[in-house]
């Protein structure tokens, strides 16, 4: 099935996101960000370039470059006398009425610039996926009439897409929000992108979507932010200085980057430094710019363009016919809603409502758009729901920890299976207890159930393997079953109320073990310490029984004290720092043993076999019956 | 999910009896089998597709956050004197560029070269007697690799 893909189709920048896996997520294109400048540039040589490579000779070629085509398309050339005064390239009548950009004597419809912009989305879309794009839903502002609605399709099939749907920029949000899923809601969505401000009241409910008002301004948006604040930065300068930045254009394109950058860090911080050291130089010297610029400043010189967003609001939620009581939730889009001034006139203006706002506001037209495509291509009716375990599933190890096998959160069905070894010489049979939770100590977790593997052959500890196997089906049954490798001698249990919780009941053991974490922790590395410790005494022990009287007197000596003292913290459950100390003292012994071994002659039987496994098998250990 | 697994449970227990319509379409469960392996498989690709550009995004992000440090000290160097004071200033910031080279973001700095969008973006147009048009006169600021572009200064097309 081809895939259908979403694309927020902006005024200044536009997006493309698909739907992956269930989830939509946005594009990145070729030159590796997530959003595309909604510009398209003839050069001299006659080459066309769209987006970002469009942008960077926009100077050069301010004639030849088109942006804002938004503003333009599918309107009659006598609508856009305004617009076309604000663009540095020749807007012109066409047939009909219609407006054509002028560049070199080649006229071109708004559409066709559209459709450059999305034929270079939906090229890089294919790119990533891997195939090809051949259909789409595009969205344009809730205020789009027939006819710019019809250009926009238009522009869609000149790019080569089928577009299955137009949908409005709001609704788009609403769906990325799921909120058509819901009850029947009035939602408001106030959208503050690069240059225009668009307000939205929808009633949304039972998997439709209406729009009930519009209403924004045109000539609004986050670059109007960055510009104050270059201002701002740029008349400290002045005064202080005599220079003005704004006419060195080097000096102006720093300023710019760094009121952008200081702008968007007072959306977190009470206040950042602008530091523009070498930023130009006069007779006495290299000036610097060094600015301080708190939130409160920035909101200061701000003010007035955050009142503007007001008038709109209050004039769809009258044309709505709705107060902000009837408001059930409110959706910000757009880059500049992160500005906190702009969420608290958005609050204040909604009774105190808090904003949706955990998808990223630049993404959310282009995600639910996606979204939209998914479900008109019937992919969402294709995701099959699949459960996943809700608490982690594993068997005790040796000091009393569980050792978990399926980590909760894996979707089911899953099957997982380990090795274990036994802990002590000659153990004829393992328990395997088998338990659920999130804790480190067993005992802290459910016993879900226990049963026996008898018949291991007589072995030294840690040479037998035994592999144990948790599978769950779909419907949550856990089967575990043990296999001795050697004799391949097998044991199970089928355990049907392993997912036989209730959600708080799941909800207390996360919540116990994410509190229980710290000590937990300690607990862990606790009995990993002393295991390690163990089984290097076992080692060494072993190796020194190889030897026999090939064993260096000293070094035998040594190592038999240590053991001893090892075995006697062991049973003492000594003190952190005293097993690390035997472990170190008792490595280094086991080392100079080795060489010793290494040099004797080959010792009677393969008792080397127990360390050489040890690679391959997880050192842990059933009780011994 | 328990009362689902009983519920299994028990009609395959007594499925034997009414089974023949109930019984599951073996083709579509193949198919929807298939499916699955295959969206896996595909998932799988698209993770490893994935990771790759994630590194190469984080990569950008981490040399990106440099870049006005390098300026700045470059910046400064255009200010000092030839002693060797500077002298070493220099050779450290020859050091910073060699990095971010070897990183793969090389810089780029030429003038006399035609203007190319891949990696030059025009800040200003000059009228250059001396040049060709649409080349290179000025690097106001150097670009390196797919980091940033140089910002130049681009003669003007005679008319």
């Amino acid at each position: 099935m081809a895939t259908a893909v979403g694309i927020d189709l902006g005024t200044t920048n536009s997006a493309i996101a698909v739907v992956e896996g269930g989830q939509p997520t946005v594009i990145a294109s070729a030159e590796g960000s997530r959003t595309t400048p909604s510009v398209v540039a003839f050069t001299e040589s006659g080459e066309r370039l769209v987006g970002q490579l469009a942008k960077r000779q926009a100077v050069l070629n301010p004639q030849g470059t088109i942006y804002s085509a938004k503003r333009f398309i599918g309107r009659r050339f006598e609508e856009v006398d305004e617009e076309a005064k604000t663009v540095t390239f020749d807007v012109v009548p066409g047939p009909n009425d219609s407006v054509r950009f002028k560049v070199r004597d080649k006229l071109h419809a708004p559409e066709e610039i559209s459709a450059q912009v999305l034929r270079k989305l939906v090229d890089d879309a294919s790119n990533y996926l891997g195939e090809k794009v051949r259909e789409a839903v595009i969205t344009v502002p809730a205020y789009f009439n027939d006819s710019q609605r019809q250009a926009t399709k238009d522009a869609g099939k000149i790019a080569g897409l089928e577009v299955l749907r137009i949908v409005n920029e709001p609704t788009a949000a609403a769906l990325a929000y799921g909120l058509d899923r819901k009850g029947h809601e009035t939602v408001l969505v106030f959208d503050l992108g690069g240059g225009t401000f668009d307000v939205s009241l929808l009633d949304v409910g039972d998997g439709v979507v209406e729009v009930r008002s519009t209403s924004g301004d045109t000539h609004l948006g986050g670059d109007d932010f960055d510009r104050r604040l270059v201002d701002h930065l740029a008349d400290k300068f002045k005064n202080d200085t005599g220079i003005d930045l704004r006419n060195d254009a080097q000096a102006l394109q720093r300023l710019y980057e760094a009121a952008e950058k200081a702008k968007v860090e007072l959306s977190s911080v009470a206040q950042t430094q602008v530091s523009l050291p070498f930023v130009t130089a006069d007779a006495g010297g290299p000036k610097h710019l060094t600015e301080t610029v708190t939130r409160s400043t920035f909101e200061q010189i701000t003010a007035d363009l955050v009142e503007r967003c007001l008038g709109p609001v209050e004039q769809a939620m009258a044309d709505g016919k709705v107060s902000a009581n009837d408001i059930d939730e409110v959706i910000l889009v757009g880059g500049s809603t992160r500005i906190p001034a702009v969420q608290k006139l958005v609050r204040r203006l909604t009774g105190g409502k808090d904003p949706n706002m955990s998808v990223n506001p630049d993404e959310v037209v282009a995600l639910g758009a996606a979204v939209q495509a998914g479900v008109l291509k019937g992919e969402v009716k294709d995701v099959l729901l699949l459960d996943v375990t809700p608490l982690s599933l594993g068997v005790e190890t040796r000091g009393g920890v569980m050792t978990r096998i399926i980590e909760r959160n894996t979707t089911i069905p899953a099957r997982r299976s380990e090795v274990f070894s036994t802990a002590e010489d000659n153990q004829p049979a393992v328990d395997v207890v088998v338990l659920q939770g999130e804790r480190e100590r067993a005992a802290d977790n459910r016993v879900l159930g226990r049963f026996q593997l008898t018949g291991i052959r007589p072995a030294p500890r840690g040479e037998p393997q035994v592999e144990v196997i948790f599978d769950i089906d779909a419907n949550g049954i856990l089967n575990v079953t043990a296999r001795d490798k050697d004799t391949g001698a097998e044991q199970g249990i089928t355990i049907s109320e392993s997912s036989n919780l209730d959600t708080s009941e799941i909800e207390r053991m996360v919540t116990d073990a994410e509190a229980n974490q710290a000590e937990d922790k300690r607990l862990r590395e606790a009995v990993d310490a002393r295991n390690t410790l163990d089984s290097i005494a076992y080692q060494v022990e072993k190796t020194l029984s190889d030897l026999g009287d090939n064993a260096p007197a000293h070094e035998k000596a040594r190592a038999e004290m240590l053991v001893s003292e090892t075995r006697e913290a062991l049973q003492n459950e000594a003190p952190m720092e005293r097993v690390r100390e035997l472990t170190d003292e008792l490595t280094q012994v086991l080392n100079g043993l080795m060489v010793a071994r290494s040099s004797a002659p080959p010792p009677s039987s393969g008792g080397s076999s127990a360390t050489a496994s040890d690679d391959d098998v997880i050192d842990a250990d059933f009780d011994r019956v | 999910m328990t009362a689902q697994g009983n519920a299994a449970n028990s009609a395959a227990e007594t499925g034997a009896a009414p089974a023949q319509e109930q019984a599951p379409d073996i083709a579509e469960l193949e198919d929807r089998w298939l499916r699955a392996m295959a969206e896996l498989d595909n998932v799988r690709k698209r993770h490893s597709r994935e990771l790759e550009r994630q590194r190469t995004a984080e990569r950008a992000r981490v040399a990106s956050a440099w870049l006005p440090v390098l300026d700045n000290l470059e910046l400064a160097l255009g200010h000092a004197s030839d002693d060797a004071f500077a002298e070493g200033v220099r050779a450290t910031l020859d050091q910073a560029v060699e990095v971010l080279a070897r990183l793969g973001y090389p810089r780029q700095d030429a003038t006399g070269v035609p203007f190319d969008p891949a990696v030059h973006e025009v800040v200003t147009v000059q009228d250059d007697p001396d040049a060709p048009p649409n080349t290179v006169v000025r690097v106001l600021r150097p670009g390196y690799g797919d980091l940033r572009p140089a910002a130049v200064a681009v003669s003007r097309r005679r008319e």
